[in-house]
């Protein structure tokens, strides 16, 4: 009992360094390398890179889409449901809706308590022009706006390390077991920080560095 | 090295005052226009009055902005925003060098360093309708795509070798608005260049029997920039992909 603070204090420490680490030296492919800006669902202006430090799922989506983007949130949510718990606590999800003048953050806010998203874990947002057509380059999202004021887009769900690069990605809902398993190995704890594995005691799993 | 840098924007301001729209932004009237894509599935789309360019955005001009914004530079550029290959033509970072000269289009630009040139002027990427709009003018024609002397016209420029080096802007004669080489010299990005095909479709099968779907098969040239475009992803930076910048009508978008 007494050692669970003492990890404690070695993991804040380690997040700590690591994100000061990641703020030095962010990857020269990293999505975050692209400084954009979104609203969240309280209203705050955020970074693209709000969960850096954290495995993330990012998709695009508008929030009055009739069915498909209520598809894409559920099945991201089945994504994450098949993590075990202290996984699924690592992981971070990022909604960024590219149609910002429907999409305002009460909007935005009704959607995450409709779909009871974990407000701890999941972030609603929303991104103008041309920040929000940068994203979707970023990822590969396509999207455009019909005469109608709906969009036609593609449906991708995408897997960012704890430094924005692209780990994966999916435009399958359900059951891509390739993608499920990358995103069961980003969550495990070794993902780019140094711990040792209560597994075997005194083994440190190998530096990553770079 | 600060007095260097002084000089060297004061050089800038220089050759700025002396030929002050030697890109000019040109009008384009907006109108009921009948698109080669299909994704609207109606009989014409609206596009509304918009300002273009006059020819693509030369070495020269992409020089200024380098100059003025280091981080655009080669070197600089994180590789989420611009590949390897990035202004790879050049000498240098800030020396076009014998190989890319001042009036030859700049290629080999990635989608976001195009989209950040244009942000500095305080204007954007035309979206791809507008674009469309503007090269389906022949010289005395808004609209000459019906027109089979200039179609040929189109495809000849299309189908002709590409040189070792390319030529210089505005060596053809200007369209109907003014604007030159929208056919013939370099494929420009478009500022929703990833979203011109059905989301669900299959670029091999679009290029095949899936190009049955598009509205005007005739357009073979539109629709060979239509596919050209709809394969790159925003990092690419190709050996004959160029842009020129939009505003709106109205001002400064």
């Amino acid at each position: 009992m007494k050692r669970v603070p003492s990890r404690l204090g070695g993991a804040i420490a380690l997040l700590a360094i690591s994100s000061l680490c990641a703020a030095a030296d962010l990857p020269t492919d990293s999505v975050y390398q692209l400084g954009a800006q979104l609203t969240t669902q309280t209203g705050s202006s955020a970074g693209i890179d709000l969960y850096r430090g954290h495995p993330t799922l990012i998709s695009m989506f508008y929030g009055s889409c009739p069915a498909a983007c209520p598809m894409l949130i559920t099945a991201m949510q089945a994504y994450e449901s098949h993590l075990d718990k202290k996984s699924r606590a690592r992981l971070r999800v990022l909604m960024v809706s590219f149609d910002a003048a429907r999409d305002t953050p009460q909007q935005l806010d009704r959607l995450a308590r409709l779909h009871r998203t974990d407000p701890r874990r999941w972030t609603f947002a929303s991104a103008a022009e041309p920040n929000a057509r940068r994203i979707a380059a970023s990822l590969g999202v396509s999207y455009r706006r019909l005469p109608s004021g709906d969009f036609e887009h593609s449906l991708l769900i995408t897997l960012l390390d704890s430094r924005g690069r692209i780990l994966a990605s999916t435009t399958k809902l359900v059951g891509d077991a390739t993608f499920q398993a990358r995103l069961q190995s980003a969550t495990q704890p070794q993902e780019d920080t140094v711990v040792r594995s209560p597994a075997s005691p005194g083994a440190a799993l190998p530096l990553r560095t770079g | 090295m600060l007095r260097r840098g002084l000089l060297m924007v004061a050089l800038l301001a220089c050759a700025g005052a002396a030929t002050p729209d030697d890109n000019p932004f040109l009008p384009v009237a907006g109108a009921e226009f009948r698109s080669a894509l299909p994704l609207d599935k109606r009989d014409a789309v609206r596009v509304r009055s918009f300002l273009l360019q006059s020819h693509p955005v030369t070495n020269r001009e992409f020089l200024a902005f380098v100059t003025l914004h280091p981080q655009w530079r080669r070197g600089a550029v994180p590789m989420a925003l611009a590949g390897a290959d990035y202004l790879g033509a050049w000498s240098a970072p800030l020396d076009p060098g014998p190989a890319a000269t001042a009036a030859q289009p700049v290629t080999r630009v990635s989608w976001f360093a195009a989209q950040a040139y244009c942000e500095a002027q305080h204007a954007r990427l035309p979206d791809w309708y507008e674009w469309e709009l503007a090269a389906a003018a022949s010289a005395s024609r808004r609209d000459a795509r019906s027109d089979p002397a200039w179609r040929q016209q189109v495809l000849d420029w299309y189908s002709r070798p590409a040189g070792k080096t390319l030529p210089a802007v505005e060596q053809g004669s200007a369209n109907f608005y003014g604007l030159y080489d929208m056919h013939g010299l370099v494929w420009e990005w478009v500022n929703d260049f990833n979203s011109l095909l059905p989301a669900d479709a299959d670029p091999e099968k679009f290029c095949g029997s899936g190009a049955l779907t598009l509205q005007h098969k005739e357009d073979y040239a539109v629709l060979m920039r239509i596919a050209m475009l709809g394969s790159l992803r925003a990092t690419d930076t190709g050996h004959l992909v160029g842009f020129r910048c939009a505003r709106d009508a109205g001002g400064v978008p």
